[in-house]
């Protein structure tokens, strides 16, 4: 009997207890869906830093939409007509509600725009840490990392008029500065960047898409970070040094006004579409021309039938109306200029008024003009005068681009906007998001 | 119930040694002992001689022999499930006894260690048991947890969806966790059996922002309602402490049926049924004016002339309500058991087939059950059960709930759509697009699929081994595993031709998933039962491990730009695939001690220690501690008051644990890829390697009471639950990089009450009424939270419309939006709740001259509040029914804020009725013969009338699924229906 209790006893408790005794003391837990973040922050392999840039120039495409459409429709260039009832609501301010700081339109781009942020401050940090590259890579990499922090930092002022500089850290973020304090460092990470990109060498270590074809040695990259140095400093205020820095950037009067590094996309996985195409025809998902742009647009302006057409049917949403839809892209996948020659044109002429280089200003218009089949400038020759015809070529050639609501803003012009329904109200920056107000 | 008989039989063995020592007016009493209903032998009755321990049990043709010490004497019979009665004996006799089903339950046996139990009469918990005559007997049920509904106290159970095959979010005592898990833990025959949703892909057609928009249904609805014998829910932490850090949430123990030995028992039924949209919310009362005045001077004249034409070409407008949610769906259900065995093995064997078509076209579900559970008495050493069950469901759910721009959702799209716009096809099949729509609902309907399909194999094993017997101790080994397997197929479909697919849009959408997960659990317990101070004292002891292990991998494919007409994922240009996969493990220790002096006084002391592969630290082990105390008034010898029968005074103490859910300790990277390189981009959530797990403690204390032989029974219990290091999902300050993180932020507590009034009115030969009412509160509040409020994320759409927003000193579920209300600036402002005041279930059953059985069950929800996002959509559509009064006119200049859309959600609901009528033993012996025992039908219904001023289709509605905090937030959900039955039941 005893025995048998015994035998039994093991039969049933002892063995598979020990089993599982030994069986319980638990490895250390990875993640089985991705890498870990503190895995490419320490001896980085070259193939790990690089994923990182392609991780940076996809990401920058984060919050493109969102910009071009929520900032878009505040600046009456366009309605988003689809399911999303606060596109026709919120964002034109109706009856009365104010802009939610913690909703799809004010989060969207904020998150979009520093999760690429982020993606370069690990580049940085990583680049620190390792031994896989050379000194000539490294600055590569970091002329390459910095540009395109400032080119984020920019559109982050855009839509909100402020951003967070000093992110790094996720412990201990920086303050919220004020627009010029944003621009100023901007315009130093472009310096830094060019400074990199001249000890860089002929190539990179890296390769970037094909957006980015004629500009993907450090040379030719640096006519980006040139260009966006041009940006800057009219952004700033700061005419001559725009012309200085756009006479080393890609900008051609007589080229092709198209040129310049491209988001592309693509339709696989763990790829982004391109949101601001919408399907001609469409209902439910589309974006409708705002009226005045149709009715203000100079008789025999190309742009006009270019970007836009009528619709079959005009559409109307939540006491919103409006005869024509989108034409700008073709298909979702069709590419989205970071900044495009056309663009520099536009910035030469702001810099060249700003300098009171009028007639250089007037040159530069007429070239827009003239691509758009209008005439040469008949106007006044006054800064004033040539500032007006200045935002309204930017208004036409960049339309829906996220640029209207920044430029009437700047130029204090935003309350000319049209008030559609009685009761809409007119924004022009977009609210900080809720949790970074903690 | 093997360890009493083995017990009692020892005791008889030293009964037959030591009596005929005593010279007294001693004799032999024998007697058979029958079922009340079924005139069937039942073995296995517990005899005795009342006052002491001289007993005997019923052999299995219910047969039993006692030698009666002295005379006169009474003889206790008592069996588990029967109402104890009681003989009394002037002299050696022959008896005839028939045993009642138990009604009162008080002698039932419940759950409360996990290899031992306890008299329901001795519990120190307010442990709910729900019986298969409470679950299915009044109507039919297609999921275990919408059967649930309104009969336990304490619980609150939403239907996140009203499609068939459920979506349902089971909540006990609150909330008990923000963002991880608050479905309780559902153990079927002592298998973790996993209750997940499982998202299909189709927010990539629909424009869902995540998984939790889909409307999935949970996984408990692969089990069928019919096979199961009882539940048991342990609903705080003070009952659940057993179970550890898989607790917190509460558990819900789920028996299935089981063989019992004698004659081979089979028994058929069959429902027939129809299923119909519950209520209509009608078509805006549109005229010619209405409609010019409503679409503005620009469009206005345009619609006016469209509906004039509607008009003029059909007399009416198209009730698009109808034509979608119109439906009648057709319910079937057939079930064949067969149960019998003898005193070695028994067997329950099942089957059943349900088939249901929603109040949609095209939408359904159906589910094949198997089961098989044998017992087998192996030795007097060794015994097993076993229980197997496969399952395999389909449900077709369509499309309903949150979307953006797919056109797919018909809540969605029909906000939008006006009535006079035609949306059928030409004779050609070609359907018009929705002019001011995404979609067309009726090609959706037609076209469009969203299906799943569940293969299931869920398997229990348990050997007990009795070591030791002897006539004080008894110790046993058991030794018990489960394995849960879930095959889980999606499949989404919509063709190239739907609106928001044409080229060159996406041109149609096929997402097929593959999702399987495996859960295996394994326990070994040493039970010792001891009896101590000459057997006043029972002591059982249990010690034991357990060890559970889950695995899941989902494989999501999807295909966009499609071959024309073609549905395999193959046939089309750009794919994409994601994978999860998750693999956790839980190990833990246990003890318990549970002591109970001669029924008075019953006390339990235990600890449990566990570990998690799912918490920062994975072998750290985390302590929960419990401890409970009932007092049996009523017997103690003091006890005068005749009429009372039972005054029990319990308290209880437990904690729990809830580990931080999969991936909570990662900070990851993702695959982000442009051009043809793949890029590596941080994911945006942070992890948090030092997250601990959530743990709950929880003080109950109540009474019992049970008047004139407990034909009137008063429960009444009071709980305070707290729970520490909360796991939030908190929005990071984006600028970071990261936009949210989840870690230990804050703690809350839950307090309630709980009341249960049960009687027998009547209880005689040709009628009978019994009668139960449940009534319950909850009230939670956030205690504390380290980190500034925040608004909830992955539930409802930010301040500006409403959210649940966390914030110390307040409710866990109270609704906020941002407003000015006091004209001193917008800030987050409180506009409602989603807790309920109180809730209350209300049933009755009569049995007339035994043959007709009336049921009916009531359901009051008082007070609540929803959001009602749906009215927002319609009143921008301009299609609100209401919207040609003048309340409708006036919301509609209101401002598209919170205060707008808050809606008073309580309800009162007929939730359950029947009428059944079974045919008399000898109306079935003449026509059927002696072949057939019983026969049985009656028809019945669910939902059938409800009384609410929530404006939408149900009150009880999800925009965000089960898990979580995410209840009462409405979007184009499915509408809920009413069901009625015709049911047949013959057994054989």
């Amino acid at each position: 009997m005893k025995n048998n209790i015994k035998t039994l006893a093991i039969m049933t408790f002892i063995i598979p207890l020990f089993s599982l005794m030994v069986s319980c003391t638990f490895d250390e837990v990875v993640d089985p869906n991705g890498p870990s973040v503190d895995g490419v922050l320490k001896n980085a392999s070259k193939g790990q830093l690089n994923e990182l840039v392609v991780g940076i120039e996809s990401t920058s495409r984060n919050g493109i939409g969102n910009e071009a459409t929520a900032n878009g429709v505040m600046a009456r260039e366009l309605y988003l007509f689809n399911a999303e009832p606060r596109n026709t609501g919120d964002l034109l301010g109706k009856a009365g509600i104010p802009l939610d700081n913690n909703s799809f339109y004010s989060v969207g781009s904020w998150n979009g725009n520093y999760r690429c942020i982020k993606n370069i401050n690990l580049l940085i940090e990583a680049l620190a840490n390792t031994d896989a590259v050379n000194e000539t890579e490294k600055n590569g990499y970091l002329g390459f990392a910095k540009t395109m922090m400032a080119e984020e930092l920019i559109q982050i002022l855009k839509s909100y008029g402020k951003a967070r500089l000093d992110v790094a850290d996720p412990e201990n973020l920086g303050p919220i500065v004020e627009f010029n304090e944003g621009m100023a460092k901007v315009r130093a990470l472009l310096d830094e960047g060019q400074q990199h990109l001249s000890n860089a060498g002929n190539s990179f270590a890296f390769t970037l898409s094909n957006g980015f074809i004629g500009f993907q040695e450090p040379s030719t990259f640096s006519e980006f970070n040139r260009a966006w140095a041009g940006v800057a400093a009219v952004y700033a205020g700061d005419g001559n040094a725009a012309l200085t820095a756009l006479s080393d950037s890609y900008m051609d009067m007589s080229g092709n006004l198209k040129i310049g590094p491209k988001h592309i996309f693509g339709l696989g996985g763990g790829d982004q579409a391109n949101t601001v195409f919408k399907v001609p025809n469409l209902n439910g998902d589309q974006i409708i021309v705002h009226d005045s742009w149709i009715a203000d647009a100079e008789a025999g302006d190309s742009r006009v039938a270019q970007k836009s057409a009528p619709r079959l049917n005009p559409a109307s949403q939540d006491g919103l109306n409006g005869t024509h839809e989108t034409r700008l892209y073709e298909s979702a996948t069709s590419p989205i200029d970071f900044l495009r020659n056309e663009e520099l044109i536009l910035v030469y002429a702001e810099a060249s008024i700003l300098a009171t280089n009028l007639q250089d200003a007037e040159d530069a218009l007429n070239v827009i003009r003239n691509s758009a089949n209008l005439p040469n400038y008949s106007g006044a020759k006054t800064a004033d005068a040539l500032t007006a015809e200045m935002l309204k070529q930017r208004r036409y050639s960049l339309w829906s681009e996220n640029h209207r609501m920044f430029d009437l803003r700047r130029y204090g012009l935003s309350n000319t906007l049209p008030i559609d329904r009685a009761g809409d109200q007119i924004f022009n920056t977009m609210p900080i998001p809720l949790p970074e107000t903690y | 119930m093997k360890m009493k008989q083995t017990f009692w039989k020892s005791v008889l063995f030293l009964i037959f040694l030591t009596v005929p020592l005593l010279i007294a007016a001693q004799g032999t009493v024998t007697g058979k002992v029958t079922e009340g209903s079924s005139g069937l032998p039942l073995p296995g009755v517990n005899v005795i001689v009342k006052g002491t321990a001289t007993g005997a049990i019923t052999d299995i043709d219910g047969d039993f022999e006692l030698l009666v010490p002295s005379f006169p004497s009474t003889l206790v019979f008592s069996s588990l499930g029967y109402a104890t009665s009681e003989v009394k004996l002037t002299e050696p006799t022959v008896l005839s006894v028939t045993m009642e089903e138990s009604a009162t339950g008080l002698d039932e046996v419940v759950v409360t260690g996990l290899a031992s139990s306890v008299k329901r009469q001795n519990l120190a918990n307010a442990v709910s048991t729900v019986s298969a005559q409470e679950l299915v007997g009044t109507t039919s049920q297609s999921t275990v947890d919408g059967a649930l509904y309104g009969k336990i106290p304490g619980v609150n159970i939403t239907a996140t969806s009203g499609a068939p095959g459920g979506g349902f979010a089971l909540r006990l005592r609150g909330i008990s966790s923000i963002n991880g898990n608050n479905q309780p833990l559902i153990i079927v025959d002592g298998v973790y059996y996993n209750n997940v949703e499982i998202p299909s892909g189709l927010r990539f057609a629909s424009g869902a922002n995540r998984g939790n928009e889909e409307n999935s249904s949970n996984r408990l609805a692969d089990l069928d309602p019919n096979d199961i014998q009882n539940i048991e829910v342990l609903k705080g932490s003070s009952a659940a402490a057993i179970y550890g850090q898989r607790g917190n949430a509460g558990v819900v123990l789920i028996t299935t049926k089981r063989g019992k030995s004698g004659k081979t028992k089979i028994s058929f039924s069959q429902d027939l049924g129809t299923n119909k949209i519950a209520k209509r919310l009608g078509v805006r009362p549109w005229t010619a004016e209405s409609v010019e005045s409503a679409f503005g001077p620009v469009d206005g004249p345009g619609e006016r002339a469209l509906f004039e034409a509607t008009m003029a070409a059909n007399g009416e407008l198209y009730d698009f309500e109808d034509i979608i949610y119109g439906n009648t769906g057709f319910i079937t259900e057939t079930r064949l058991s067969a149960t019998g065995g003898n005193d070695k093995t028994k067997f329950y064997v099942g089957g059943s087939y349900r088939d249901e078509e929603g109040i949609i076209k095209n939408t359904g579900f159906d589910r094949f059950s198997l089961r098989t559970n044998i017992d087998h008495r192996i030795s007097n050493v060794f015994d097993f059960t076993s229980s197997t069950s496969y399952t395999r469901s389909n449900s077709s759910r369509s499309f309903t709930g949150n979307e953006n721009e797919g056109g797919l959702s018909y809540g969605y799209t029909l906000a939008y759509t006006r009535p006079w716009i035609n949306l059928f096809p030409d004779e050609n099949g070609n359907y018009p697009d929705n002019p001011n729509a995404a979609g067309n609902s009726i090609f959706v309907r037609d076209h469009a699929l969203n299906d799943d399909t569940n293969d299931r194999l869920v398997q229990g094993m348990t050997l007990n081994t009795n070591l030791l017997r002897t006539d004080t101790d008894r110790v046993k080994i058991v030794t018990s595993g489960g394995l849960d397997y879930l095959a889980n197929q999606t499949y989404v479909y919509v063709p190239e031709t739907h609106q928001a697919q044409v080229r060159p849009g996406p041109g149609g959408f096929i997402a097929v998933g593959k999702n399987n997960f495996t859960q295996l659990n394994t326990q070994i317990i040493g039970v010792w039962n001891k009896e101590a101070m000459n057997g006043a004292l029972d002591l059982t002891t249990q010690l034991g491990v357990a060890y559970l292990y889950q695995k899941s991998n989902l494989v999501n494919s999807r295909g966009s730009l499609l071959a024309a007409g073609q549905t395999s994922v193959d046939q089309s240009v750009n794919q994409v695939i994601d994978q999860f996969r998750s693999e956790e493990k839980d190990f833990g220790y246990f003890g318990q001690i549970e002591g109970n002096y001669k029924d008075q006084i019953i006390a339990t002391l235990g600890y449990r220690m566990d570990k998690s592969s799912r918490n920062g630290d994975p072998n750290e082990f985390h302590g929960f501690p419990k401890a409970s105390l009932a007092i049996n008034m009523a017997n103690f010898d003091f006890w005068s008051i005749e009429s009372i029968s039972q005054l029990k005074l319990r308290a209880a103490y437990g904690e729990t644990g809830s580990p931080a859910s999969f991936g909570s300790t990662f900070t990851s990277l993702g695959a982000s890829i442009i051009g043809i390189d793949i890029g590596q981009s941080v994911v945006g959530s942070k992890g948090d390697p030092f997250v601990k797990p959530e743990t709950a403690s929880e003080l109950e204390f109540g009474f019992d009471l049970g008047i004139f032989d407990n034909k009137l029974s008063f429960e009444a219990t009071y709980y305070d639950k707290k729970v520490k290091d909360l796991i939030l999902t908190r929005a990071l300050p984006s600028s970071s990089g990261f936009t949210q993180e989840t870690t230990n932020l804050g703690d809350l507590k839950n307090t309630g009450v709980e009341l249960a009034l049960r009687a027998f009115v009547f209880d005689n030969e040709n009628f009978k009424w019994n009668t139960s009412i449940q009534w319950y509160k909850n009230r939670s509040e956030i205690t504390r939270l380290a980190v500034p409020a925040f608004a909830q994320p992955g539930a409802g759409f930010g301040l500006g419309l409403g959210t649940f927003y966390i914030q110390e000193g307040q409710s866990a579920t109270q609704l906020v939006g941002n407003l000015n209300l006091d004209g001193t600036g917008t800030k987050p402002t409180k506009v409602g709740d989603v807790e309920p005041d109180f809730q209350m279930g209300f049933s009755n059953n009569f049995t007339i001259y035994k043959q007709f059985d009336v049921s009916f069950l009531f359901n009051w929800k008082k007070g609540g509040n929803n959001l009602n996002l749906t009215t927002f959509l319609s009143d921008l559509g301009l299609v609100t029914p209401d919207l040609e009064t003048e309340e409708g006119k006036a919301r509609l200049l209101m401002p598209a804020n919170a205060v707008r859309f808050v809606e008073p959600a309580g309800y009162f609901r007929l939730r359950e009725a029947s009428i059944h009528y079974a045919l008399t033993r000898n109306t079935v012996n003449s026509v059927f013969g002696n072949a057939v025992e019983g026969v049985r039908f009656g028809v019945s219904g669910k939902n059938l009338f409800t009384i609410s001023d929530y404006s939408g289709y149900d009150p009880e509605v999800s925009v965000n699924g089960g898990t979580g905090l995410s209840t009462g937030i409405e979007v184009g959900s499915y509408p809920s229906s009413r069901q009625f039955f015709f049911s047949l039941n013959v057994n054989f």
